[in-house]
């Protein structure tokens, strides 16, 4: 019989598109979770130095990993910020006949290095805050 | 994250919105782009002040649009052809019974518009394919933009918006996004077939009941003639006994 053969596939087809849905939903749960995690490890400013890749540009970086601008461009002895503005790592990399994992290794370095200078509880607006008081009272 | 991704990022910090339009036109087409991620990252660039997510939006917009039609005239240029081949063609009726691909194209143009809509912003993987089906189909072109430009605007503005409330976690929400539509894909799978599943079960009891009736064979055709096709409504014209 037609229609019992029929049932007998919808059946394991049920059965395996259920299997799917569990596992997908434990899937999107633990995606939830990854995304809170990083989420929460942005806004304090505290996201793993790994995860700069070549795509990334320099205000980009200092954005996510509440760095400031001029820190990276001193950094990586950059005079022209406006020149820079829009270039990836990449593009970066290829400017200064530089191989960009020694550019992305030279960025992990001072990014570590400012948040041992500046603990959690310095924030980069308070950086900036006194970076320029400092220039505007004349101190160096 | 993948190469693949990674070089379309670069592509779009180095040479800005042109890049942009060009990689979610050829997305769009059918070329298998993680495009919903390259979104995600522009709204997430637009939230840096790198870009401007208006122009983003309107931009992306009208490439995705502008893609799904390019897409929708292969099909219907080609595709339609290579169907009517296929369904004229004696090797091909072997594998295909004929009347499937008729079958297939009214059963397109009574529900093709949601499937064209869905597609669009919740299931991205499969737009360009539904936009050669739909030319294949010969879907009217009328309703496939109808059903197009709504969806397209969803499909542009969700992860330009995700992307720019959460910034630099995009990638993060890159990945809740797919498990989700394959989830929700997954729900309607399931739904689909339990629907399936009652019917096929409830046609099934009826056929027993009337195997069981004392009365069978008396109601129904004369004795020697030939017994009537019985349709089960969701299996179509598939004979029962």
């Amino acid at each position: 019989m037609i229609t019992s053969r029929k049932l007998v596939v919808i059946g394991v087809l049920l059965c395996l598109a259920l299997g799917a849905t569990i596992f997908l939903a434990a899937q999107t749960v633990q995606a939830i979770q990854q995304f809170r995690e990083q989420h929460a490890l942005r806004l304090a400013g505290d996201l793993s130095v790994n995860t700069i890749s070549p795509w990334m540009t320099i205000p980009y970086i200092s954005r996510a990993y509440n760095v400031p601008e001029s820190y990276l461009l001193e950094s990586l002895h950059i005079t022209d910020p406006k020149s820079v503005r829009h270039a990836s790592l990449q593009s970066l990399a290829a400017r200064y006949n530089r191989p960009v994992e020694e550019l992305i290794h030279e960025i992990q370095t001072a990014i570590e290095t400012y948040r041992q200078q500046h603990p959690p509880g310095h924030s980069f607006a308070s950086w900036h805050t006194s970076e320029f008081l400092a220039q505007e009272r004349g101190i160096t | 994250m993948s190469n693949l991704l990674s070089t379309l990022l670069i592509f779009l910090q180095d040479y800005g919105y042109l890049s942009l339009w060009i990689i979610v036109f050829v997305a769009a087409i059918g070329v298998p782009f993680p495009i919903s991620l390259v979104l995600l990252a522009a709204g997430a660039f637009a939230a840096m002040s790198d870009f401007n997510i208006v122009l983003l939006f309107i931009l992306s917009f009208s490439a995705l649009v502008c893609g799904d039609n390019v897409g929708y005239l292969i099909g219907r240029r080609w595709g339609s052809k290579t169907l009517s081949w296929v369904d004229d063609s004696k090797r091909w009726k072997r594998l295909i019974p004929a009347g499937t691909i008729g079958r297939s194209r009214n059963y397109f143009q009574k529900s093709g518009w949601w499937a064209i809509f869905l597609s669009r912003f919740l299931f991205p993987a499969f737009g360009g394919v539904i936009n050669l089906l739909s030319g294949s189909e010969l879907y009217p072109y009328r309703y496939f933009l109808l059903s197009d430009i709504p969806g397209e605007a969803l499909g542009a503005l969700i992860p330009l918006l995700l992307g720019y409330i959460f910034g630099a976690s995009w990638e993060a929400i890159g990945d809740v996004l797919g498990y989700s539509s394959f989830l929700i894909l997954s729900v309607l799978v399931v739904i689909l077939l339990v629907i399936r599943l009652l019917r096929s079960t409830k046609s099934l009891e009826q056929v027993k009941a009337v195997k069981n009736s004392p009365l069978e064979g008396i109601q129904g055709t004369p004795a020697g003639a030939p017994a009537a096709k019985t349709s089960t409504g969701s299996s179509g014209n598939l004979p029962l006994l």
